[in-house]
């Protein structure tokens, strides 16, 4: 199959369940919104190792947001509730209480309710306040600029973890204007993020490593420093890879982030440099998810 | 379906405790069992039948014309559907209200919602005191749901309640809010005097300067109350009826208390504009 002039490899991406939530935070203006939302998800592209992943969804308009003001949602996955009940008070705690007047909300209602504020009050030392309206419970926390409120909890979901594609261009510029440009299109389906810095993976692995310690290393058979050298996926032409990683709400989602993302690259064509769209799989033993590249752009 | 409508035929001389009538005690009665229906009057029982015109049949929704205040205990452990009311009420409308909706277009007497665990009580008129206290001997009042009063309310509205919500549109008598423990009571015009006498915690917001307020009430200034904005935010997007929250702002002197009860309580004294301008 191709698209455009770009061939698109006979695979699919392979993806796991997980769980997620969703996370608004308001503050006085969008720029103090994106500073807390920016520090929650700093450090969380990998559950590898950094215990969950977590994007900016969108942006919210005042009305769009639980106290009127500008806000900004966010979509955070792990691979347990018990992460992330683990890093949702973290996060909170430490990147949106601690930004100037910022607040924090649920984005979820349903399902298994993650704490937050319930957790984050005993910062109030007594003098928190509990707050119900609406049969939502929020808590009042004295602080230093007024007051942080935070919603008593969030709701959380299952999830799906880990759709992705391989971008193979000429060079590293082919590969980044294409990918940037398809992480700009996936922004536009709700219920997806893109969770690696700006939105691309810059160093794919595969599962496990010749060290025992390591659960993840290089993909080498995409590495285009190493063709020749090992069983490479790379044809001469192709002198570097880019991953795009998301992670949705339900596979709908990725099937849709998927192929806008797709679309995207080819539009870019092998005269931009665009040589073959692939994707990441594990042979599909381990997760239960299959996102085939030929169906999905059909 | 249409609802089930009780009219009443003459006005009772006694007072008539009609805490039969909800959809919870009606559910699956047929209109002859809810005619033979024996109600408290007076220190006797009556018929049904003898008082009131039934039709309808739905149960879940029922209606009550030609009230007076001599009907008592509208709506009593009430857990869904809805009642709605035209003509006044008398006391205890809606104690231990658990769910539903209560509608009173008129009057409705003292100890409105008293011990109520849910649900909403609107009254489009005036009521009497002890709006959402509890009774004596009561830990405490209302634990949760919300009490609107589009008039002016009594004395000691939500004496001792627990949690939940009071809004009160028009005034409000002396000692609201006293011996609080939580819960919001919002006033849209003026409050008699000592409000939040004895209060623990919880919070009473009202737009304009009350009467007096105790000694034992700290100023903490004017502040801009985050709070406040999610409030009113929240309110005013549950309907028209509560559009007037748009109208505020976050800016409040906070008044913090009753110190003498060593009280995390507040009352907010809003700050940005003349009610009388917006009603």
């Amino acid at each position: 199959m191709k698209i455009n002039g770009v061939y698109i490899d006979d695979t699919f991406a392979e993806a796991f369940p997980m769980k997620a939530t969703r996370i608004i935070i308001t503050a006085m203006n969008l720029k103090w919104a994106y500073r807390a939302a920016n520090a929650l998800r700093g450090f969380a592209s990998s559950v590898i190792a950094c215990g969950c992943e977590a994007d900016i969804e969108k942006e919210l308009s005042p009305s769009e947001t639980p106290d009127g003001r500008p806000g900004i949602s966010l979509l955070i996955f792990a691979m347990s509730m018990k992460d992330l009940e683990k890093q949702i008070p973290m996060r909170v705690g430490q990147s949106v209480m601690t930004t100037a007047t910022a607040a924090c909300y649920a984005g979820i209602r349903d399902g298994h309710q993650i704490p937050m504020g319930k957790s984050l009050r005993y910062f109030g030392d007594g003098y928190q306040i509990s707050k119900k309206i609406n049969s939502r419970r929020f808590w009042r926390i004295p602080v230093m600029h007024g007051e942080f409120i935070c919603e008593d909890t969030t709701g959380s979901t299952k999830a799906v973890g880990g759709g992705n594609f391989l971008v193979l261009a000429k060079t590293t510029r082919h590969a980044l204007s294409a990918c940037e440009k398809a992480v700009e299109e996936i922004q536009k389906v709700p219920g997806v993020i893109t969770a690696f810095p700006g939105g691309i993976v810059g160093s794919g692995s595969k599962v496990g490593s010749k060290y025992d310690f390591l659960p993840a290393s290089t993909n080498e058979a995409y590495c285009p420093t190493l063709k020749g050298q090992v069983d490479s996926e790379l044809t001469d032409e192709i002198g570097s890879v880019l991953e795009i990683v998301i992670d949705g709400l339900d596979e709908e989602s990725i099937n849709e982030a998927m192929r806008v993302g797709i679309k995207a690259v080819c539009s870019y064509g092998p005269k931009k440099g665009i040589c073959r769209i692939s994707a990441g799989n594990y042979g599909g033993d381990l997760g239960p998810y299959h996102f085939h590249l030929r169906k999905i752009m059909k | 379906m249409n609802p089930l409508t009780f009219t009443l035929k003459i006005r009772p001389k006694f007072t008539l405790d009609v805490a039969q009538l909800t959809p919870d005690n009606l559910a699956g009665l047929n209109k002859t069992k809810i005619k033979s229906l024996k109600l408290p009057y007076g220190k006797n029982k009556v018929v049904l039948d003898t008082l009131f015109n039934v039709t309808g049949s739905d149960s879940k929704n029922i209606q009550i014309n030609r009230s007076c205040e001599k009907l008592v205990s509208v709506g009593r452990k009430m857990s869904y559907g809805s009642i709605n009311v035209n003509g006044d009420v008398g006391k205890i409308l809606g104690s231990y209200l658990q769910g539903g909706i209560i509608t009173i277009n008129g009057n409705a007497g003292s100890w409105v919602g008293n011990n109520m665990s849910g649900g909403r009580i609107d009254i489009n008129g005036n009521a009497g005191d002890h709006i959402g206290a509890g009774k004596p001997g009561d830990t405490f009042g209302m634990t949760d749901g919300m009490i609107k009063i589009s008039g002016s309310a009594g004395d000691r509205v939500g004496d001792r309640m627990r949690s939940g919500m009071i809004i009160i549109y028009g005034k409000a008598g002396d000692f609201c809010g006293s011996r609080m423990h939580a819960g919001t009571i919002i006033v849209l015009d003026k409050a008699g005097k000592n409000p939040g006498a004895g209060m623990r915690r919880g919070t009473i917001i009202l737009a304009k300067k009350p009467a007096h307020i105790t000694a034992t009430f700290k100023s903490n200034g004017n502040l801009k109350i985050q709070f406040l904005r999610l409030l009113f935010t929240q309110l005013s997007n549950m309907g028209k009826e509560f559009s007037i929250f748009n109208k505020f702002g976050p800016e409040a002197h906070r008044f913090s208390g009753d110190l003498a009860r060593n009280g995390k309580g507040e009352i907010l004294i809003l700050q940005t504009l003349n009610l009388k301008k917006v009603a």
